[in-house]
């Protein structure tokens, strides 16, 4: 079954794996700007990370056939540091035109922290300056009902925003309800240990339905399955779930909501 | 919000038939966890995290459902409304 990974960080992944996605039915992929596991130190770090993912990764992701997006910010955890975000945030309109760039991500909060608060708001008027649409990162383990809560509360205290063209990602049992009742989309993450397996996804979408909710691998350098999208597949057929179902949530979802970018043209996927 | 209407309900029964295994295997490795930290020197019985277990432990046990759900706002930071006033925020 084709499918789209709409949060995964083919940076820290090998070109195997790029093929091995390919194989298993990955057709596209968003790619956010994350964390690198360290801190960067200056703001041509980020010029330079910029260029990986608007020049560098899609080159290698069409060698297999895969199209790929991004999404471009700094990440909540060097947020910390305000002022290195300050500069980022100033250097990122020199990317927006990039033709994969699909908006502004995976901005969010990590210790929920006024600095991550403070700069999450800052990249929330970036986006409306540019009309771009956002991806945001909820935090981690018992920051993320939290984080979760000050994040949506930042996005609706903002009447320039609007709720359909921004996805919350990370969701899980205690945070899926308040996203989607509040018009937003939703992503579920499958990953190992601190976020959400393929059973639970599966579990969501059977208590919630399709709409507004994708699901994604987020395979990055640390312990993750960048094939975790197929196993997903995979429990929902063996739960007897329809290929309309499944389709409309790993594929026809992802789409959706990428075309509310104007650097996405929907016919470039099989139909 | 309302549950799928499209969704595949599968009946109690098959559910039980399908997923029994995989409880009691992770049953298991929590009862072995439990066991490692018994058999291990030093006191824990103090410990937040173990009094944490405790609570998520009683709630697997209760009548009540939504349990994923439940278990993970017990293991959860609180939210407080009034955040942005305490970070000077507006």
């Amino acid at each position: 079954m084709d499918y789209i990974d709409p949060h995964i960080h083919m940076v820290s992944r090998t070109t195997d794996d790029y093929e091995t996605l390919a194989r298993m039915g990955c057709v596209a992929m968003s790619e956010p700007a994350f964390w690198a596991g360290f801190d960067r130190g200056s703001v041509e770090s980020f010029r330079d990370y910029f260029r990986q993912l608007t020049e560098f990764e899609p080159k290698r992701a069409a060698q297999y056939g895969i199209r790929h997006f991004t999404w471009l910010c700094i990440n909540a955890k060097e947020a910390e540091n305000v002022s290195l975000s300050r500069e980022v945030i100033a250097m990122i309109p020199e990317f927006l035109s990039s033709k994969n760039v699909l908006g502004i991500g995976e901005i969010g909060l990590n210790k929920n922290t006024k600095n991550e608060s403070t700069i999450f708001l800052e990249h929330l008027e970036l986006a409306v300056q540019y009309d771009q649409q956002i991806l945001i990162h909820t935090p981690h383990l018992e920051d993320k009902f939290q984080g979760t809560r000050m994040i949506l509360d930042m996005l609706m205290g903002d009447s320039r925003i609007n709720r359909s063209r921004v996805l919350v990602d990370h969701v899980e049992e205690h945070t899926i309800e308040t996203v989607l009742e509040n018009g937003f989309w939703a992503g579920m993450t499958l990953y190992p240990v601190t976020k959400c397996t393929p059973q639970r996804a599966a579990d969501m979408i059977e208590k919630y339905g399709p709409e507004r909710l994708m699901a994604n691998s987020a395979g990055d350098w640390g312990p993750s399955k960048p094939t975790a999208i197929p196993d997903l597949i995979m429990e929902l057929k063996r739960r007897g779930h329809s290929r309309e179902l499944i389709r409309r949530v790993v594929y026809e979802n992802p789409r959706q909501f990428f075309s509310q970018s104007k650097n996405f043209d929907p016919t470039i996927l099989p139909g | 919000m309302s549950i799928d209407p499209n969704a595949v309900q599968r009946t109690a029964e098959k559910v039980l038939a399908e997923e029994f295994l995989s409880a009691r295997s992770k049953i298991l490795d929590l009862a072995a966890i439990l066991d490692r930290l018994e058999r291990a020197p030093g006191s824990i019985e103090n410990a937040a995290q173990m009094q944490l277990l405790g609570q998520c432990l009683k709630i697997l046990c209760d009548d009540e459902f939504d349990k994923a759900r439940r278990v993970q706002l017990l293991m959860s930071r609180q939210y407080d409304p009034d955040w942005r006033k305490t970070y000077g925020l507006h």
